[in-house]
């Protein structure tokens, strides 16, 4: 996308702001078709189903137009829609009883932590990832990992947004992302072994 | 520096590396494998970006939930294209439909005995509101439905999840306030499911005549 464009967008995302402060209709309608997209693709990532994902993306999008008004433009729209979904989806994984990683330093014990494996050569995985295979290892994830996971590698996010969306330091996004990446490499290196060993 | 070293650093680790790194990675394919593998991890990942797309019916939802509390309101000379003249046939069903169906909710409220659910029942205006829980839609339902479809048919699949969905929730109204004609909160619970109905048909033929 050009620099031009952006700008057009940019303005036109600031229009739509204004505009459904004052509760116009088609402000509110634009603002959902401009980001509907990451953040019920966030949903479904997280949940793995069609319909909680879509239960989840309407009450993210709610939860951001009851508190329009409040909105300053202290940090990208994106973001505050961002962390509202990401909100919405944490809530509804401990309703469900699912743990998810404390977003603080942890300590890992031996069985949590991905492990190196020593000696023998294995080829490197670059060039190898099959997506659908990516997607089932990025589902078997942490809900935690996968959070970080998605926000920084699938949907683009810094770490610095993705520190102020789900309230945990800058350090321990990088630290939580390379526990993912890790564990990640692990599940698609086993699953390669296997599949080489079948018949 | 070590391998162990080098994985301490690994996260915060970015597109730069220091001299040593490097030389670190220019010596030992160990390393070298686990970061060129950790990066096309990350890459392949950028691939899965938003390609899904929610089901209408969600802003539909949306959209009622926000009408409802007041957050949407009309703007006066909005640019917005007004429908054009239509047929009384069809207008007729938005404020019949409303008013019939926040009057029914009224009544029954009002009653003490509320009639089983499964009786069926007609208010004056023809609509059905009791007969819910037979086998596909209500005739009036189906009679905005076939309107919709005759000017949007694209949207006749939304709005269809959504009466059943409105439906459903009126059963269960229904059912709560029935179980317990004495509470308030079911009472409400009733009423409110009367008013999304409304709200649905005046949304289906507004938008399908636009």
């Amino acid at each position: 996308m050009t620099d031009a464009k952006k700008q057009q967008g940019r303005l036109s995302e600031a229009e739509a702001i204004e505009r459904a402060k004052q509760g116009d209709a088609a402000a509110f309608e634009s603002l959902y078709n401009l980001h509907k997209r990451r953040v019920y693709s966030l949903c479904l990532r997280m949940t793995a189903n069609t319909a909680a994902a879509e239960d989840l993306t309407q009450e993210a999008f709610l939860q951001l137009f009851r508190k329009i008004g409040t909105f300053r433009g202290e940090s990208a729209f994106s973001t505050w829609l961002h962390r509202m979904a990401v909100n919405v989806v944490l809530m509804q994984l401990r309703k469900k009883g699912l743990a998810v990683v404390p977003l603080e330093e942890n300590i890992e014990t031996e069985d949590e932590s991905p492990r190196k494996e020593p000696g023998g050569d294995d080829p490197r995985l670059a060039g190898s990832i099959d997506r659908m295979q990516l997607q089932r290892s990025i589902d078997s994830l942490p809900p935690g990992y996968r959070m970080i996971f998605l926000l920084h590698d699938v949907e683009g996010y810094e770490h610095n947004e993705i520190a102020e969306m789900v309230g945990c330091s800058i350090g321990n996004s990088k630290s939580q992302l390379h526990k993912a990446r890790m564990k990640l490499r692990e599940i698609l290196k086993t699953s390669r072994a296997e599949k080489a060993t079948k018949p | 520096m070590t391998c162990e070293e080098f994985e301490r650093v690994l996260p915060e680790l970015g597109d730069e590396h220091s001299m040593e790194q490097e030389e670190h990675l220019r010596t030992c394919s160990a390393c070298s494998d686990l970061v060129s593998d950790l990066n096309a991890i990350s890459k392949q990942g950028r691939l899965l970006q938003a390609a899904e797309e929610p089901s209408p019916w969600v802003w539909n939802s949306i959209e009622i939930a926000l009408r409802q509390e007041g957050l949407i309101r009309e703007q006066p000379g909005n640019g917005r294209i007004h429908p054009p003249k239509v047929s009384s046939k069809s207008r007729w069903m938005v404020p019949t439909a409303a008013v019939a169906l926040i009057l029914f909710g009224v009544v029954l409220h009002q009653r003490t005995g509320i009639p089983h659910p499964e009786a069926k029942q007609e208010s004056p205006a023809g609509v059905v509101t009791a007969d819910l829980q037979t086998e596909g839609m209500p005739s009036d339902d189906m009679q905005l439905l076939n309107a919709v479809a005759a000017r949007t048919p694209s949207m006749r699949a939304a709005y269809e999840q959504n009466l059943r969905a409105v439906n459903a929730y009126i059963r269960d109204a229904e059912q709560s306030a029935h179980n317990d004609p004495n509470d308030e909160v079911a009472q409400q619970y009733l009423r409110n499911a009367y008013e999304q109905k409304a709200m649905v048909y005046e949304m289906a033929l507004d938008r399908s005549l636009q």
